[in-house]
């Protein structure tokens, strides 16, 4: 009856939502417009057969989605596990961390703790840096720019010109590095973004063949002096390129920072909808800005400053969904689903769909109408 | 019955055959006068054609023919078997394709990067297009709107549009792709490679690379066990079957060079490959079955050429080295493969006594004949002969050879045409089984596997094979640098334990000698033009000639790169050194020193072939400093100090 009578008095959009299972408990900024939810969650965890573990990339390419964990590569179509790579397939080491699908080619760029390893039509190939120009045989990140495939190890950047075979190595020695140790790597048609850990974010430019870097303006403190100084922090887990408004998103372990090419946008929990400051991932397309936190998946929308976290009630099992509005008012509802943890190392977009991987499972979150 | 007179026949004419090919051995060629130094002097030298790809047009009335050594295409009238017409392409033309209307031609230059694309009537050069590294075959797609390209330098494909005639991208093949062939339904593009990867102590396997041209994307990596050089790919049409045949040798290069039983230590034959399902993860499965075209007796060296009827009743393959052509009934080959075990495919590849089963002729050709062709209407095959500038043409009625097609090369015969006769000729070893060319394909190169040469000490000193391009003025010869000149290379040892035969005569060797010094490099992909650096490959240069460690200690002359690679002769100081690569299984401990101008064609390296690629040469097997002081370097000079070497 009480349910009945919350009903009544919410706008048509919230029945629809609640009618793909969405529990209502609070309400506090209902009329405000709220931005599309995902109100259901499938998980891949041990319990259904997944590697057990982290799951530490998560990567769209069409209908197939590429799950790095530390026990193999999954591949997934359609909603279902086909296979599971590892060394025993050719794959150089089952510790996954990063996936790149070159769109040209279809071959598949996977960086993991042992080196990285390119499968191309079932058949792996590998890199190391004993049999090749590799920097490192740890490798956090992998993109595809153009004829170039670009590898953040833990002693620099790596590309290699896949035309030629030619290995560059970019590090402290010739680029503005503060630090080697690369984390991530993203690109766009023009330039190449780097997460250095402890160095910040170090952009090189493909046409002028220079690099420049963006640190924090107050160095290592873990303060920020004045909103939108600069980067938030030098140590930066994690960048994303967004094509839509062409801006660059690095997350850090002290709150996420956002470049417009001239100005800066920085976000921090006592000042945003932000779940937690320590953020190992970050995704953009549009005006949509997702940071994967120690404490849930948090969801920017950049247009209206909107944010949407998701993460599990530890309590219920039920997945908890908090907005905060514009004006600062919160609302927090529960879903029958939930994320598989609230950990979240990564997350990628399949359509309306996100994937998303976490510390214990990967969870496919999708869209209600 | 009919079987009985047909094996009678054949067998009758195999007789024939070896009479014909024992008397050509011993017949002395008409040499005349024309050697390396009048070469160099500039004075006028044979302008020999060496035919070695052909198009036929559509309709059968026009067949193209592609000339590696005399840089043009011929027009040739198939109704009165005359050369029409005729135009220069690029250095070293290597393959060609037709438009699916019939209009245009388009023509690989090896030496060159490009295509040159051709109107078919009129033969005028109509555009150059650029391509990856050492191009050979082509072919559009079925719409003809997309040209893919084999770059055999660069391991991959080059797909260009030819509306725009620009790159659209590259895909990574094997090692060394060289043929490529659209299928009949032109749903997919296969790949040959010629070379494999892969470690130097396990058999090799080759890869034949499947494309799907709708999505321009690899979908199929073939496995082609215990086999390299693969090359012409014919398609069975689906009503005989569809299957691929695919030209091979296979190596025994870990046994020791006395194993005898089932082949010698090489034979030669044909992959039949046949699709079958997809896996799990969506990749096509293709069935991979290997039968030898060798028969106990005599071998068919060297198989290059592959085709098959429009009816698929018949395939042709052509064994360069033996100036043979093999004649397959393709129902009998499927019976003779259905007898294999499925769960063991291949069961039947190191049966010499297979052959007989399916070859139904073997026709003697012209010298070294390379590409084959089948006219629409069946009627006729053609065939390249690279080694005397004609095309043989079969009947397919009769099974007979109908004629010979002079593309009018010069006649007079030099001593360097000569060597390069003989380089390419399977008739100096025992029961024909191997040219020079067989473990130096391509015009020289390595075949990239370590064999076991070395008969007294029985499996050890196990020795990569090298490079015969760009070898003058690199003496001595061998890992062990034994022989201090050619002649000796290939004089009675090399006649005794490789060819097993009376080897070549002293006139014969030189002129062999004179041809293989003549060989030269292509180009250096990785170089500009200008011969400008890069900055890595010029701050490679600085560390190949550094004198000083990067602490600034002082580096002994000898543990220098330039010292034993000195650049004045071929980056190679012509000496033995112990360089500490030596393995428990090598009896001795210093090496003759390999030059390294185009080192970065030639993996895989050091005197075993252990190191795979370049870098391996110091990340695993320098341990001590021994091969140079290099433990000091980081990985940003070992990558420059490699571009740099690429770059010669």
């Amino acid at each position: 009856m009480r349910i009945a009578a919350q009903l009544r008095k919410v706008s048509s959009q919230w029945r629809a939502l609640l009618g793909a299972g969405l529990l209502v408990l609070a309400a506090a900024g209902a009329a405000a417009q709220n931005p599309p939810l995902y109100t259901k969650w499938v998980n891949y965890t041990q319990a259904n057969g997944f590697p057990a573990g982290e799951v530490f990339c998560v990567t769209v390419d069409g209908s197939r989605v590429w799950a790095g964990t530390e026990h193999g590569l999954v591949l997934l179509e359609d909603g279902r596990v086909k296979k599971i790579f590892t060394t025993a397939d050719g794959m150089v080491s089952n510790a996954v961390m990063s996936v790149a699908v070159d769109k040209q080619t279809g071959d598949v760029w996977i960086a993991t703790f042992g080196g990285a390893s390119v499968y191309s039509a079932g058949q792996f190939r590998n890199y190391t840096s004993l049999s090749s120009g590799l920097a490192n045989d740890l490798v956090y990140g992998v993109a595809v720019q153009g004829k170039y495939v670009w590898l953040a190890t833990t002693a620099g950047a790596s590309r290699l010109n896949t035309y030629n075979g030619s290995w560059s190595i970019f590090n402290e020695t010739n680029a503005p590095f503060q630090e080697p140790w690369a984390y991530s790597i993203a690109v766009s048609a023009k330039k190449v973004y780097i997460a250095a850990w402890g160095g910040g974010v170090v952009v090189y430019d493909i046409a002028g063949q220079y690099w420049r870097p963006y640190t924090d303006p107050d160095g290592e403190m873990e303060i920020v002096l004045y909103r939108n100084q600069g980067l938030i922090h030098n140590i930066v887990s994690s960048v994303s390129y967004n094509p839509d408004t062409k801006m660059f998103w690095a997350s850090t372990y002290f709150g996420l920072s956002g470049y417009d090419g001239r100005n800066w946008h920085n976000y921090l929990t006592k000042d945003s909808g932000l779940i937690s400051n320590f953020i190992n991932g970050v995704q953009s397309r549009g005006n949509e800005v997702w940071a994967c936190t120690q404490g849930g998946l948090s969801e920017l929308d950049y247009k209206t400053n909107t944010w949407v976290t998701y993460r599990p009630d530890r309590k219920t099992g039920r997945g908890e969904v908090l907005i905060t509005y514009p004006d600062g008012k919160k609302s927090r509802m529960e879903t029958p689903t939930s994320l598989a943890h609230n950990y979240i190392l990564n997350m990628d977009f399949q359509g309306k769909d996100i994937w998303v991987a976490t510390a214990q499972g990967l969870s496919h979150g999708i869209r209600q109408p | 019955m009919v079987a009985g007179w047909r094996r009678l026949l054949t067998g009758v004419a195999g007789f024939a055959l070896m009479l014909l090919l024992v008397s050509s051995w011993r017949r002395t060629p008409v040499v005349a006068s024309s050697s390396g130094s009048e070469r160099a002097a500039g004075n006028s030298v044979p302008q020999y054609l060496s035919p070695v790809a052909l198009q036929l047009s559509s309709d059968g009335r026009w067949l193209y023919v592609v000339c590696e050594d005399g840089d043009r295409v011929l027009a040739v009238d198939t109704r009165t078997r005359r050369v029409a017409r005729q135009v220069r392409v690029g250095h070293t033309p290597r393959g060609i394709a037709i438009s699916p209307d019939g209009k245009k031609l388009y023509v690989s230059n090896e030496w060159d990067g490009t295509v040159t694309e051709i109107d078919a009537e009129s033969l005028r050069t109509l555009r150059t297009l650029q391509t990856g590294a050492g191009p050979v075959e082509i072919t559009t797609d079925r719409a003809g709107k997309v040209l893919y390209v084999a770059n055999t330098l660069g391991d991959d494909v080059s797909l260009i549009d030819l509306a725009t005639g620009s790159e659209i991208k590259r895909l990574d093949a094997g090692h060394f792709p060289e043929y490529l062939a659209l299928s009949r339904d032109g749903r997919r593009i296969y790949v040959a490679n010629l070379l494999v990867r892969g470690p130097y102590n396990q058999p090799p396997t080759s890869e034949l690379t499947v494309i799907d041209p709708d999505k321009q994307r690899v979908t199929a990596r073939i496995a082609i066990p215990g086999v390299i050089q693969l090359r012409h790919i014919a398609e069975l049409p689906a009503s005989a079957g569809g299957a691929l045949l695919v030209p091979f040798m296979r190596p025994k290069n870990l046994n020791p060079l006395v194993q005898v039983r089932q082949g010698w230590y090489l034979t030669h034959g044909i992959a039949v490959i046949r699709p079958t399902s997809q896996s799990a993860e969506g990749v096509q499965k293709f069935q991979v079955a290997e039968v030898l075209l060798d028969d106990i007796d005599h071998y068919y060296a060297d198989g290059f050429g592959s085709a098959a009827t429009p009816d698929g009743r018949w395939a042709l393959v052509t064994a360069s080295g033996a100036n043979i052509v093999s004649i397959v009934d393709t129902a009998k080959l499927s019976r003779a493969l259905r007898a294999a075990p499925p769960s063991q495919p291949e069961a039947l590849a190191n049966r010499l006594d297979l052959a007989r089963q399916f070859v139904v002729q073997r026709l003697r050709t012209g010298r070294n004949p390379t590409a084959v062709v089948v006219s629409p209407d069946s009627r006729f095959a053609y065939i390249a002969n690279r080694m005397d500038d004609t095309l043989s043409v079969i009947d397919l009625g009769t099974m007979q050879m109908a004629a010979t097609i002079d593309l009018g090369g010069p006649k007079a015969i030099t001593h360097l045409r000569h060597g390069q006769r003989l380089f390419y000729s399977a008739s100096r070893s025992e029961q024909g089984q191997m040219a020079c060319a067989t473990c130096h394909p391509h015009g020289g190169l390595s075949d990239g596997l370590a064999w076991s040469l070395e008969t007294p000490q029985l499996g050890r000193d196990v020795v990569e094979n090298k490079t015969l391009l760009g070898i003058d003025g690199t003496s001595p010869f061998k890992w062990n640098g034994k022989n201090p000149d050619l002649e000796t290379q290939d004089g009675p040892r090399s006649a005794s334990y490789i060819f097993r035969s009376q080897g070549f005569s002293h006139a014969e060797v030189k002129d062999l000698a004179g041809f293989i010094l003549s060989l030269r490099l292509p180009p250096s992909p990785n170089l500009a033009r200008n011969g400008q650096l890069t900055e890595a490959q010029a701050r490679g240069q600085e560390i190949f000639f550094r004198g000083r460690t990067n602490a600034g200690v002082l580096i002994p002359p000898q543990d220098r790169c330039y010292y034993c690679h000195a650049p004045v002769s071929h980056y190679t100081s012509r000496v033995l050194m112990n360089v500490g690569t030596a393995t428990r299984y090598d009896t001795i401990y210093a090496f003759d020193v390999p030059q390294l101008e185009g080192v970065a064609m030639k993996p895989p390296y050091l005197h075993n072939g252990e190191a795979q690629d370049l870098e391996e040469i110091w990340t695993k097997f320098n341990p001590d400093d021994k091969h140079g002081i290099t433990s000091d370097m980081d990985k940003v000079q070992l990558n420059d100090l490699i571009e740099f070497l690429k770059t010669l």
